[in-house]
């Protein structure tokens, strides 16, 4: 798994047909800065349309043209959201090509689709119709895993999912997940990246008792107040 | 005055009749009662008509089997009055039952009656008898009761040749195991040109049958003394069985074989096609009847209208969560497709009301889904299954927040824009990547961590119960919060609740943890 050191707050959203519109929306309201990037006229015209100011024109198929959009690895996230699976995968390869460490996300429309972006270089594909069914079958099945979902992950409220990545020799360094009360805290400890035992997640819920260290990563839900003074208590502000 | 009295006597007796008729018709118990019977004879659809139909298989194999015993040796009591008294009466009273719910009797009478006093016209006796005998009538010269009523007589052992009618025992399972009766149903659809068939090898049997009789029935064959001979020899031959009792001894008898057996083997071509031509027409007719019966056991069928990349996904998803569905796509090979990966489909188009009528919408459906790819034919199918029953609950898919509110205003209970979640999803990654990771891994059960729910029932393992119990080792869970309806029964989420919060009925509480610690936990307060 791709982790991405600090949090990157522009983005640069490639397309602007059904998928890419509803992804500008979305990240603008979320407080993205989102510089737009389009291949076609009509896509030009339409996001002018709909008032958006940072639009760049590009053509996938010429290095000197993804260039010319000043992208910045350690700064920009890279959406790939074009309409046709063909323009969006050559994208992702060219982007793969010219910035290696930047960190690509690219939506798909079915698992071929999702097996060749990620092959192509993606570090992340929404599978449009995976995703959109997993939500909708956990709705019918599941409604109070939905509710509970939709208030953590995507209403706007205080309530989220944030990703901590410990510094050395923080008051959590050797110690052990049980010895941590996170409940009291206002925070539940879902998972954890251990630095030492590579990208894979450990999920809590498995019941392993895991050791604290520097440059693990730690998965919490909790109220962005409860949050920010775990934080400060980990910075030992 | 003795024909006065009698038809005094014979209004009062239809006065009593209709009387009883207008009661009749007002007992709910009755109508329960005959409802019942009805559903166990004659609907297929009813859960428990198979246990009736393997209880009704039992009894006919062990009435042949028991006839078949007989022939050689002698048998016991038990077995020949079970035989004679249980079976008998079995069948009589299933004879009698059908002919029970063949029709409503009281309804005939209730309407002569208005009809006649409609017309002030005077209702006799014998004319309302003749009515109730003739509806009856009908009944009993149909061709499954007259098999019925067959059955019925091998019990009268004293009379060896009633025995022989053991055979309509076995015919009576053509009521009970519908491959038999679908093979039937099938050859009844090819009946004109079986007839013609038939009529053509009778025809050919009685040309060769007479021919070979003119050639050899003077005593050059001494096998043929008789035109039964022939005739038994010709359909033999043109069935291409050959026995080999009877044959051709003369030159001019052989050659009316050789052109027999040529016709007979372009015969039984002929008969193949026509069955296998016949079965591969009906076959999609036959396996959607397998499949409306297999649903109409079931309650909470959700429906799903489309199985592209979509429909496929969350029929997929669905059925690994245990739920019942069915799919309804307009596309003769993608229903196929559906049917071959191992779904319940039906090729039919959603936009009408009748897929929805003969799945059950009244009864049976809880869900449907319009996931096609097309945003006015979800639009289409919503509206169709609300006009139908605005009880069902409807999702649309559409690609678009202005139709999506269109859908909500024409009263579609739930909308789900794809490129808007993927979008949703999208941000959520941008922001922590990891946890977007962990989530998704979680939700879909792809991971060794699941989430799940477990709702509070009255008087349950859990109502009551705090937080803090459940957040013991015992159970190894994490729990995320309570789903709690409010005063205006919104679902609010408990996100993280204090140890010390107790749970009410009606509470949903959400979890997290390893499959095993979920089961373990569900089987505990959910046994």
């Amino acid at each position: 798994m791709r982790r991405t050191e600090g949090v990157h707050k522009e983005v640069i959203l490639f397309g602007y047909g059904k998928f890419g519109r509803h992804m500008y929306a979305q990240l603008s309201q979320s407080g993205y800065r989102v510089t737009l990037a389009v291949m076609q006229e009509s896509n030009y015209q339409n996001a002018v349309e709909d008032g958006i100011e940072e639009i760049r024109r590009f053509n996938p198929k010429r290095n000197s043209s993804i260039k010319m959009l000043d992208i910045d690895p350690q700064k920009h996230l890279l959406y790939c959201a074009m309409d046709h699976t063909s323009s969006n995968l050559f994208l992702v390869l060219s982007l793969h090509e010219l910035f290696h460490d930047a960190v690509i996300v690219a939506v798909s429309n079915s698992d071929e689709n999702t097996r060749k972006l990620k092959y192509a270089g993606a570090d992340t594909v929404i599978d449009i119709y995976e995703a959109s069914a997993q939500h909708l079958v956990t709705n019918l099945t599941k409604p109070a895993v939905s509710e509970a979902l939709n208030t953590i992950v995507f209403e706007k409220n205080d309530l989220k999912i944030a990703e901590i990545v410990l510094e050395p020799n923080t008051m959590l360094e050797k110690k052990y997940v049980s010895q941590i009360d996170f409940y009291s805290r206002g925070l539940i400890l879902v998972a954890i990246i251990d630095k030492e035992l590579g990208d894979e997640l450990i999920y809590i819920g498995k019941g392993v008792d895991h050791k604290f260290d520097g440059g693990d990563t730690l998965i919490l839900a909790g109220r962005s107040n409860d949050i920010l003074a775990f934080r400060k208590e980990l910075s030992g502000a | 005055m003795p024909k006065s009295i009698d038809s005094k006597s014979n209004n009062v007796i239809v006065t009593t009749i209709v009387k009883f008729a207008y009661l009749v018709k007002a007992s709910v118990r009755y109508q329960k009662l005959k409802g019942f019977f009805y559903d166990l004879l004659e609907n297929d659809q009813y859960r428990y008509k198979r246990w009736f139909d393997i209880f009704m298989i039992f009894i006919i194999l062990s009435s042949v089997l028991i006839l078949v015993i007989d022939v050689k040796k002698t048998l016991p009591d038990w077995l020949e009055d079970y035989d004679i008294y249980f079976v008998t009466s079995i069948f009589i009273t299933e004879y009698l039952l059908r002919m029970w719910v063949y029709s409503d009797v009281h309804k005939m009478v209730i309407r002569l009656s208005e009809e006649s006093q409609y017309l002030h016209q005077h209702l006799s006796l014998y004319r309302l008898l003749g009515v109730i005998i003739r509806d009856k009538w009908q009944y009993v010269i149909s061709p499954a009761a007259l098999v019925d009523l067959i059955a019925i007589l091998p019990s009268y052992r004293q009379i060896r040749v009633l025995r022989i009618l053991v055979l309509f025992r076995a015919f009576k399972m053509l009521r009970y195991a519908r491959s038999l009766s679908s093979f039937l149903f099938i050859l009844k659809s090819k009946k004109f040109e079986l007839v013609t068939l038939l009529t053509l090898t009778a025809f050919f049997v009685f040309i060769a049958g007479i021919m070979l009789y003119v050639f050899e029935g003077d005593g050059d064959n001494k096998n043929i003394t008789n035109l039964f001979d022939a005739f038994y020899w010709a359909l033999v031959t043109i069935s291409t069985v050959g026995y080999g009792d009877i044959s051709p001894v003369t030159p001019e008898g052989r050659v009316v074989s050789m052109l027999i057996i040529i016709t007979g083997v372009g015969l039984i071509a002929f008969m193949t096609s026509i069955i296998v031509s016949s079965f591969s027409e009906r076959l999609v007719e036959l396996r959607e009847d397998r499949v409306m019966q297999e649903v109409g056991k079931k309650r909470h069928v959700i429906v799903i209208c489309g199985f592209g990349v979509m429909g496929k996904k969350v029929a997929q998803g669905l059925l690994d969560e245990g739920s019942e569905l069915i799919i309804v796509e307009r596309d003769e090979e993608i229903a196929q497709q559906a049917h071959n990966s191992g779904y319940r489909s039906i090729c039919a188009d959603a936009t009408k009301s009748a897929v929805f009528e003969r799945i059950g919408i009244a009864e049976r459906i809880s869900q449907v889904l319009c996931l096609t790819s097309e945003d006015e034919q979800n639009a289409f199918i919503a509206i169709n299954v609300k006009s139908l029953n605005p009880d069902v609950k409807v999702t649309a898919r559409c690609s678009d927040k202005e139709i999506a509110e269109k859908l909500h205003y024409a009263g579609i209970d739930d909308v789900v824009i794809p490129e808007e979640i993927t979008a949703m999803m999208g941000v959520v990654h941008a922001g922590e990547p990891v946890a977007f990771e962990a989530l998704r891994s979680i939700v879909a059960h792809k991971g060794e961590t699941h989430i799940d729910e477990v709702r509070v029932k009255t008087g349950g393992a859990l109502e009551n119960r705090h937080v803090e119990d459940l957040k013991s080792k015992a159970f190894r869970l994490i729990i995320l919060g309570i789903v709690r309806p409010d005063e205006k029964g919104r679902k609010m989420f408990l996100f993280n609740p204090d140890d010390g919060t107790s749970l009410h009925s009606g509470d949903d509480l959400v979890f997290m943890g390893h499959p095993t610690a979920i089961a373990h936990f569900k089987q505990k307060v959910q046994p």
